[in-house]
């Protein structure tokens, strides 16, 4: 990270950045393209072979809905993750596409048969459904629409389970005494947590996408003033309910076989990433809580089934809530149990890899910082940049998970202490119950203005 | 020259054995798909809304319906658009990742509008669209949700402009502090309007194309179809003439390096030829001008001409990239080099000196307060963010009480500063209290 200029998002932090992108396209791309694709190529298929013409029309204007919002927010957002990770990670993404630049291509392909057959299948629906011919041929576009969504998912997860478990059975993907570096593509492709992480995400997000089915028809049905589509408001829930009944056991069982593959530092550090720190140790409040979501799920999932006319707005809003959170902890949970890695056991989160620690930690960090002013490299002999120096460490090292003032700010979390215990933390970040910070890397000097630096944090009222 | 150059990434590139220009033919292909979407997309939405505000004034149907059918081709090509960025920016960014990375970061946050901006005139676009026929009584408030997402649409190139014109001159990495300082030149000011007027251009003749299917379909259609071909013609002679003489100045806007080297080459050919192009072009519909109806081959003829001009500005633009990536590519191969052979020998030194290191016995007591990172917060005889362990032990305290402020995290006993809970197992905790109380 620190051979690229430095870009800092104040108050809300670069981590907080990506995720509001990342969050909104799981749920989106995830739960509404590749979820949404499967349910609804169903429920096209069911409703055509019943000859229920009005459910087949009220499978349309979800179509639509899911139309909308995939191909605009699902797919910019798609875009928006790699252009944050450029911000935010530039040593990683570069290193991933390295790695996995095929893969994304073969990807890249498949979104294009993805996107056609969307626009194919959503703009000739209403001409086609004119005829039972038509209406066959507009089912199986459905049916292609959703295989193709789940290929684009089937590379991205093995993308995300090799920056968590980039080594399969022991066999390095790359040898780090090497330059440049001959990278295993299949050992990285084959890692132990992708299958398991798919078929989490396959099933979740079929269930989330029959969720999120079951909240629109409701509004659409309701709402609409033909009324045949309101008579099909109680079967097209109940059918939306049979899926999930069989999705939400299936996600639930393939998320303990992924929770088996994690490594075992990963996994202890899964209360953590769940509440934060304090909370570590109020695991019955956390399984009060989990449970609470899940059961949420579970019973409106029930309800939904067994008297889809009583399926009011509430307890579909709540359905879809509920997985939001689910979802939301899931994927905050993967993110945060791979620190202080981005790529585990290759690169620290802010981007430094692991074999360059030994070389910075003797020239310094900011030696080779080349987009930093040279009078902030090196303090001077009267130490008049002394706390330059420091910002500009704390803004390579630390930046990415921390801001001055904002979310995670290093100055509310100093606050009250001297220099000399700040100095002493940073010889040990990752212990001192933090096993998710990375370590500190660069010379005793930049050590010792680090500290100057975050120590002046709160002192910086008193100056002035 | 000051050159600012990040390290390239230290592993290798994977071509599979493929020759260089097979990924540069590759890149230029996928960019020339994907600006044509990007015309169409700037164009259509544009002729859409331009077309409502006709049909209202001039009450007149045929115009409506043009403006109504002129949302399909603006829905397509913002999602194929979308997609076929994506081919570019992979092939960039594999290829001149370290270049490509720092011109987003100078220029961020502002870049991420071409992700948020767009969403946003997307999905005005898609309420445009779908709410035409539920709108019909109020076009005041149609037509400007549809002006809303048409400029919106307009923000998003000079954002990615700026990025782009940067990445190609890494020689300004070390000057330009952020997009302002991009956006505000003469390339990007000449760029912008060979943009703008190509994508009016291309969209012209992407009106003929349509009209004359549309005239064939018969009907009603057919009136619509005329309306396009005439138009689009129209709309091809406006924009042209200018993007004629602009075309070849903005390959002598980059930097003198750049452009000095660029006219040694036979790439500075290709900007000429492709306005030669464009006049063909232009004189070719001058000659049809007064025809109602064109047929289906000169349409064809048209298009191919028009995508003929915009693959010799691609690759034109490659050119650019070839020339002005040649010696900062060799410097930064260079340095990554050096700097990769330090880092491996040092890491090696490192390895040996851990195996060879004696291991000192220490007290367990200590190496699991070391292991547990109890060491990070506090020492044996000075206070550091918690109190030293003497503290802790001439204070005396009963054990349990101890080892419950550590499981379950303390403040305000020392000061205000909290100790957090930390994670020990029962076992842990008894043996580390233990030796804390022996530290008297
Ligand atoms: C991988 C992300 C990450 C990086 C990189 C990182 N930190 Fe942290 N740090 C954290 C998290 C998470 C916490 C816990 C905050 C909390 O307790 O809520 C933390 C806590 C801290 C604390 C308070 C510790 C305590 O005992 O209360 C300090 C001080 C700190 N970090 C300093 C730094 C400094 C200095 C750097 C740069 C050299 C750095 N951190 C880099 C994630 C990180
Ligand atoms: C993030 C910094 C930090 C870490 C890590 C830390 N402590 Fe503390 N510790 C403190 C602070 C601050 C206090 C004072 C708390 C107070 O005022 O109540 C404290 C207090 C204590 C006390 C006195 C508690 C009391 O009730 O008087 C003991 C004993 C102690 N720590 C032991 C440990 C042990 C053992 C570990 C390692 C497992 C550890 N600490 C890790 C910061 C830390």
């Amino acid at each position: 990270m620190f051979d690229f200029p430095i870009f800092e998002m104040p108050t809300i932090g670069l981590r907080m950045l990506m995720a509001i992108n990342a969050i909104i396209h799981t749920f989106v791309s995830h739960g509404g393209a590749v979820g949404g694709s499967v349910v609804l190529a169903l429920a096209a298929w069911w409703t055509n072979k019943r000859g229920d013409m009005a459910g087949y029309e009220t499978v349309y204007r979800l179509l639509m809905v899911f139309f909308i919002i995939t191909t605009s927010v699902g797919a910019l957002t798609g875009i928006g993750m790699w252009i944050h990770a450029n911000i935010i990670s530039p040593n990683a993404i570069g290193g991933l596409i390295r790695v996995f630049f095929w893969k994304w291509f073969i990807e890249w392909i498949v979104f294009n048969f993805e996107v056609i057959i969307l626009l194919f299948w959503f703009m000739t629906w209403k001409p086609k459904a004119l005829t039972p011919q038509g209406r066959s041929s507009s089912v199986k576009l459905g049916v292609f629409y959703a295989a193709s969504s789940w290929v684009t998912m089937l590379i991205i997860t093995a993308i995300l389970g090799f920056m968590l478990t980039p080594n399969f059975d022991g066999q390095p993907w790359i040898d780090p005494e090497v330059y440049p570096g001959n990278v295993n593509y299949n050992n990285a492709l084959f890692n132990p947590t992708w299958i398991p992480g798919l078929m989490m995400r396959t099933f979740s997000s079929i269930a989330f996408a029959g969720a999120l089915a079951i909240l629109w028809t409701w509004i659409l049905t309701t709402f609409s003033k033909n009324e045949e589509i309101q008579e099909t408001k109680e079967r097209m829930i109940k059918f939306f309910a049979t899926i999930m009944m069989v999705t939400v056991p299936v996600a639930a069982a393939f998320g303990y076989y992924y929770l088996l593959q994690i490594p075992e530092a990963a996994r202890a550090m899964i209360p953590t990433a769940m509440m934060t720190r304090a909370f570590a140790d109020k695991m019955d409040l956390m399984h009060t809580i989990i449970s609470g979501i899940g059961g949420t799920v579970v019973l409106t999932t029930i309800i939904a089934y067994f008297s889809p006319k009583r399926m009011p707005y509430i307890a579909a809003t709540l359905m879809v809530s509920a997985f939001l959170l689910f979802w939301g902890y899931e994927e905050r949970t993967r993110e945060f149990i791979r620190k202080p890695f981005l790529i585990y056991n290759y690169m620290y989160s802010n981007g430094i890899r692991v074999t360059d620690v030994p070389y910075l930690n003797k020239v310094g960090i900011l030696k080779h910082a080349i987009f930093v002013d040279e009078d902030k490299k090196v303090v001077k002999e009267d130490k008049s940049n002394l706390i330059e120096v420091g910002h500009t460490v704390a803004q390579i090292e630390c930046r990415v998970c921390h801001t001055v003032n904002g979310i995670n700010g290093l100055k509310a979390l100093t606050a009250g202490w001297s220099e000399a215990a700040i100095r002493n933390r940073i010889n040990n970040l990752p212990g001192g119950g933090t096993p998710y910070m990375a370590p500190f890397v660069g010379t005793e000097a930049e050590k010792d203005a680090l500290a100057a630096y975050i120590a002046s944090l709160n002192k910086r009222g008193e100056i002035k | 020259m000051n050159w600012k150059l990040p390290f390239d990434i230290p592993l290798v590139v994977p071509t599979m054995g493929l020759p260089g220009w097979f990924f540069d033919t590759l890149g230029v292909i996928v960019f020339v798909v994907h600006i044509a979407f990007i015309y169409t997309l700037i164009g259509a939405s544009t002729a859409s809304v331009l077309y409502n505000i006709f049909g209202v004034f001039k009450k007149s149907k045929t115009n409506d319906l043009l403006a109504y059918k002129m949302t399909n081709p603006t829905t397509i090509s913002e999602n194929m658009g979308a997609l076929w960025g994506v081919a570019p920016l992979l092939v960039i960014s594999v290829l001149y990742t370290g270049f490509f990375y720092t011109a987003i970061l100078k220029v961020s946050p502002h870049i991420l509008h071409i992700i948020y901006g767009n969403i946003f005139a997307f999905l005005l676009s898609y309420a445009y669209k779908f709410s035409w026929h539920a709108l019909h009584n109020h076009k005041g408030f149609h037509i400007a949700i549809g002006l809303v997402a048409v400029l919106t649409f307009y923000t998003l190139p000079p954002v990615f402009m700026s990025m782009s014109n940067l990445y190609l001159q890494p020689e300004l990495f070390a000057s330009v502090q952020n997009i302002w300082d991009i956006m505000l030149t003469p390339l990007t000011f000449f760029r912008l309007i060979n943009f703008f007027l190509t994508a009016f251009a291309f969209t012209g003749i992407v009106m003929i194309y349509l009209g004359v299917k549309w005239v064939k379909a018969g009907g009603e259609e057919a009136e619509v179809g005329r309306l396009a071909i005439d138009q689009g013609k129209k709309w091809f002679m406006w924009a042209a003439p200018v993007n004629i003489a602009v075309l070849p100045l903005v390959f002598f806007a980059f930097t003198p390096r750049i452009s000095e080297a660029y006219i040694h080459t036979p790439f500075v050919f290709l900007p000429f030829l492709a306005s030669a192009v464009l006049l063909i072009l232009f004189f070719f519909l001058l000659k049809r001008f007064s025809h109602v109806e064109m047929n289906a081959s000169d349409a064809t003829k048209a298009m191919v001409l028009m995508v003929v001009a915009v693959a010799l500005m691609a690759t034109a633009r490659h050119g650019i990239r070839v020339v002005s990536f040649e010696e900062p590519l060799q410097l930064q191969a260079e340095a990554t080099e050096k700097y990769m052979t330090n880092v491996i020998t040092e890491y090696k030194a490192h390895k040996e000196e851990m195996k060879n290191a004696p291991k000192v016995v220490l007290d367990p007591a200590v190496s699991l307060a070391d292991s547990k990172g109890c060491l990070a917060c506090h020492s044996v005889d000075t206070k550091l963010v918690g109190p030293s362990y003497k503290e802790v032990a001439a204070k005396g305290e009963a054990a349990d009480v101890l080892i419950a402020s550590v499981k379950k995290g303390s403040t305000g006993k020392w000061g205000e500063t909290p100790m957090p809970p930390q994670t020990l197992t029962d076992e842990e905790a008894k043996t580390l209290i233990e030796w804390v109380l022996k530290q008297k």
